[in-house]
């Protein structure tokens, strides 16, 4: 290793004009601006994703699945990030209500790595199951609409499965953003 | 953990940000670049600490920012490659009594840049200047021509 200051002191860098040492390097610089327009271009593209929503919160990132006999809608993020609040909305069908009550079973990914903070409207009961919690809702009339308040706090991707029984299972993956 | 896993993603988000901007923020700095520096450097403190803003945590990311800063001196210090690709290296605008349009183009200066500093170091006019340096710290240096 070079040590500056035990050596004499003379211009170790290129001059210019063979007169002023400035250590001017074209080349490298040359190769900076090619990096640069190269680094930009990548920002411009970041930038067109964000406001397309491939990073969430856009266009791209809003998903929506509904089983088969339409008892249940999912209205959700396919791409969430990590700490920022976020609503997923379940929309009930005629075919969801028995005996004047609706039940759904939201599995536990939705719960923790999806960082469900609560659901709303308040159901009449929840009860832990295999998995998850099912929630039991006093249903008056159809369609009805329950939504749940996310803040997801573990990056990375997370298969969530959501249920009304007597239905087909909704099941689809979340992708949470650092 | 992810305080010093955010810090040290900040840090070099920061530096390649600013390191691609053309060179004039840290010496030279107007308005216009204040405004910059302070909401850029702000909205990267959001996201370090998050919603922990307790002093242990606050602590830690300024501790890992200032290792990342230390080691990257460090680095310098024996490579003039990665100081050149940290901090640029120094550019000549005028040569001679001439504008070295490339150089002037591509970092974007302006003559009121190089007037600027040919008066701050007593110089009245630019056709006395023989050489000016655009240096990585962003100020200009001016070499006069000799009387």
């Amino acid at each position: 290793m070079a040590q500056p200051f035990r050596m004499p002191v003379v211009d170790s860098v290129p001059k210019v004009a063979d007169e002023v040492a400035v250590g001017e390097d074209l080349k490298f610089q040359r190769k900076w601006w090619m990096f640069e327009r190269v680094i930009w271009s990548f920002f411009v593209l970041v930038l067109l994703c964000d406001l397309l929503g491939v990073f969430g919160r856009g266009w791209l990132a809003k998903a929506k699945r509904s089983t088969p006999d339409q008892a249940l809608t999912l209205d959700y993020e396919r791409v969430e990030r990590s700490g920022s609040p976020s609503v997923m909305t379940l929309r009930f069908g005629p075919a969801a209500a028995h005996n004047g009550h609706i039940q759904v079973f939201v599995g536990n990914e939705v719960i923790r790595g999806l960082g469900a903070r609560r659901i709303s409207p308040e159901p009449a009961t929840s009860a832990l199951t295999d998995g998850g919690i099912t929630y039991t809702f006093d249903s008056g009339s159809t369609p009805t609409i329950a939504e749940i308040a996310l803040q997801p706090m573990f990056p990375g991707k997370h298969k969530i499965r959501i249920q009304v029984p007597g239905s087909e299972p909704i099941e689809t993956s979340v992708l949470v953003l650092p | 953990m992810d305080t010093i896993i955010r810090a040290i993603v900040g840090y070099f988000v920061l530096l390649v940000v600013v390191r691609v901007l053309k060179r004039r923020a840290g010496s030279q700095l107007t308005p216009f670049e204040f405004v910059l520096i302070f909401l850029i450097g702000g909205i990267i403190i959001l996201s370090t600490v998050d919603s922990d803003r307790s002093v242990t945590n606050c602590t830690c990311a300024v501790i890992t920012v200032g290792l990342l800063h230390r080691v990257l001196s460090w680095g310098k210090a024996r490579s003039p490659k990665l100081g050149a690709f940290l901090d640029g290296a120094p550019l000549v605008v005028i040569k001679n009594g001439e504008w070295q349009h490339e150089v002037v183009d591509r970092m974007m200066i302006r003559p009121e840049d190089v007037r600027a500093s040919a008066r701050a170091q007593g110089i009245s006019s630019l056709e006395k200047v023989k050489y000016a340096v655009l240096e990585r710290n962003g100020g200009i240096s001016i070499i006069p021509k000799e009387s």
